[in-house]
């Protein structure tokens, strides 16, 4: 078992060094002129002094030479300073991500807390009304983009029903204890939301497929012959239905983590996400690098761990997962 | 399967056709040219003129230059454009006016009609959409292809970059693209859609080829002298036509998702040109007091990509129930 975790975990290392290269090819090789960015605000220095400064600097060096430098820099945990503040990027990041990631766990628990049921109940009572009109729901939200979910969730709930915060984290700071929690939960409740829709909609199909596959094989009917009453013997059979269910984690975080970014934006949600929009604005490679390289690294971990826990729960698969390279898995 | 009981293709395929018409004919359908004008006892057709390609054959000197908001006396209206704006028409005394018969969308804080802006917006958003996803589509089936026929290193270089890739989430990769670019407009906005979403086909392609050599078809079709693209192209592709069109369809509405996110954060087209994310972007800072600007923009959104979803479902439940009979 603990072979497979490490080599598991190990053949995500190749992919590792593309996602750190691809960031690098996409953004590292902007035309970045350092004199060009060194006191942002300030009057623009005279055409002498660069001339100056530039032969104080000596040659630029080139593309692998950099890459080879930050890539060092980013193995011992230092991944530069922001272009704004000189901050070290690796602490403006380490601010924000607490956030983003409450945000997105809130929302992977809503897609599965909400589609699990949901789709036991279409497989249960298949072509009922709820299931027909739940099919039809799951369709519509499926391709739901959730930024423009975010824009009219908020439109109705913040600012014509006003049951909901407009945006932000938390209210009034004078809030304690038991009121301060709930505050901040009815804060999360609308960008969670939101970045949940499609997510919901794609795990809710889904278990509602393999829900009602696994009702046609005869299960049901054994445990209900071994005296299990009809509740227990549905509970049993999703339990076990629902482990595969897991592997679809690997298509919804990619998109919990691009919906985050604009969704951030529109509740000012202070994580990773605002912090992107805020980098492109400030043109501020050196935190884009950092936060590009951030998010296909997250990727990958929960695309490792999701198999590892698949293993963990499913032992019957493990000799497979060993056998086939980490592409195939 | 009961076809009843599933949404049909003739009503998603309407909607998008529909909307695509709208949208290439916009410059027509929503102007403040009129369709039918006289100017000076000759008949002309300012509408037209708009339009790309063939407008130079409707422009007429004497329409040009004229303001048709308040037109001259010698110039008379004879038809005017079904929606009778233009999607830049700024009016300031006329701003966030709600839906009424003059405005049915409304109008934004410049004053602009939202009907106007939302035919405009299904110009570049269905344009950048159909046009990013075949793109990506054919990128992905070209690459998947080769790494499928040629095996080895190739593949091994191709299945390694798609992994890889696709360890991005597509918009954080769109969105650092455009912002590499470093000026908005539509190259960038395309390509970055497309290097984000060509891993999906690709890995579709790849996977098929490779099941399928060595199989009977594939040894008869080799043995006739087939070979390298030809084969591909006449001997694979027409048996991944049914999985493709749905990985299609759904690129499809993804490339708009991604065009309209990257407008709605500023890195789409350029301004003043709409596209829905940008009109509800712009409709952001005074979403506390109108709704109408982002109500119609984000409907448009949803019709379009609920159609498209639709639509990949339909072609998706026959392909699985032909494949499984």
């Amino acid at each position: 078992m603990t072979a497979f975790l490490i080599r598991r975990a190990l053949s995500a290392l190749p992919t590792l060094f593309g996602i750190s290269v691809i960031a690098f090819l996409i953004l590292g090789l902007l035309p970045s002129d350092p004199l060009l960015s060194w006191s942002p605000g300030a009057a623009a220095p005279s055409a002498e002094a660069m001339a100056r400064a530039r032969d104080a600097l000596g040659p630029e060096p080139g593309p692998v030479a950099r890459y080879a430098d930050w890539g060092l820099g980013v193995l011992r945990g230092d991944l530069g300073r922001s272009r704004r503040d000189g901050r070290p990027v690796a602490e403006v990041i380490g601010e924000a991500l607490p956030f983003t990631l409450v945000l997105n766990l809130c929302a992977v628990m809503a897609i599965y807390g909400l589609a699990l049921p949901f789709g036991l109940l279409g497989a249960v009572r298949p072509a009922s009304m709820t299931d027909r009109l739940g099919r039809w729901t799951l369709l519509a939200l499926y391709t739901v983009p959730s930024f423009a979910a975010a824009l009219v969730l908020q439109q109705i709930f913040a600012i014509r029903l006003r049951l909901l915060p407009l945006h932000g984290v938390s209210g009034p700071e004078t809030l304690a204890g038991l009121a301060a929690l709930a505050d901040r939960l009815r804060h999360l409740v609308l960008p969670a939301a939101c970045l949940a829709l499609s997510g919901w909609a794609y795990v809710a199909r889904y278990a509602r497929a393999a829900f009602r596959e696994a009702l046609g094989q005869g299960f049901l009917a054994a445990a209900r012959a071994r005296g299990l009453s009809r509740r227990r013997a549905l509970l049993h059979l999703a339990a076990n239905t629902a482990v595969p269910l897991l592997t679809l984690l690997n298509a919804v975080i990619p998109g919990l983590a691009g919906g985050s970014v604009l969704v951030e934006q529109i509740f000012s949600w202070p994580g990773v996400g605002r912090l992107y929009l805020a980098a492109i604005e400030g043109r501020d490679t050196p935190v884009l690098l950092g936060l590009t390289l951030l998010s296909g690294t997250l990727v990958l971990a929960a695309q490792v761990a999701v198999d590892l826990l698949y293993a963990v729960a499913e032992p019957r698969l493990r000799a497979t997962l060993i056998e086939t390279p980490a592409d195939v898995v | 399967m009961s076809s009843e009981s599933r949404p049909g293709y003739l009503l998603p395929a309407a909607i998008i056709a529909g909307l695509f018409l709208a949208g290439l004919l916009a410059p027509v359908l929503a102007t403040e040219r009129p369709l039918v004008a006289v100017i000076g006892g000759r008949l002309v057709l300012p509408a037209f003129a708009g339009l790309p390609l063939v407008g130079p054959l409707f422009d007429a000197d004497r329409a040009r230059g004229i303001d048709w908001t308040s037109p001259p006396a010698e110039a008379r209206v004879v038809l005017r454009a079904p929606v009778p704006f233009s999607d830049r028409g700024v009016r300031l005394d006329e701003s966030l006016r709600p839906p009424d018969r003059r405005h049915p969308f409304g109008t934004d804080a410049l004053g602009r009609d939202l009907l106007a802006r939302c035919v405009h917006g299904a110009r570049v958003s269905l344009l950048v959409g159909f046009g990013a996803g075949a793109l990506a589509l054919l990128v992905g089936c070209a690459l998947g292809a080769i790494a499928g026929l040629r095996g080895g290193g190739v593949d091994l270089a191709i299945v390694r970059l798609t992994d890889v890739l696709s360890c991005f989430p597509a918009f954080i990769l769109a969105l650092a693209f455009v912002a590499a670019w470093g000026r908005p407009g539509l190259p960038p906005l395309v390509a970055g859609i497309v290097l984000s979403r060509w891993t999906g086909s690709a890995r579709l392609v790849r996977g098929e080829t490779l099941k399928r050599r060595g199989g009977d078809l594939w040894v008869a079709a080799r043995a006739t002298g087939a070979a390298g693209p030809r084969l591909f192209l006449r001997h694979l592709l027409p048996l991944l036509a049914a999985p493709l069109s749905v990985v299609a369809v759904f690129g499809v509405a993804q490339a708009i998702i991604l065009e309209s996110g990257l407008s709605f954060a500023g890195l789409g087209v350029e301004p003043p040109t709409p596209s829905w994310g940008a009109i509800l972007a712009e409709a952001l800072p005074g979403s506390g007091a109108a709704w109408w600007p982002i109500a119609f923009p984000a409907a448009s959104l949803f019709i379009v990509l609920g159609a498209l979803c639709v639509a990949a479902e339909r072609l998706e439940s026959a392909w699985r129930s032909s494949a499984a009979r």
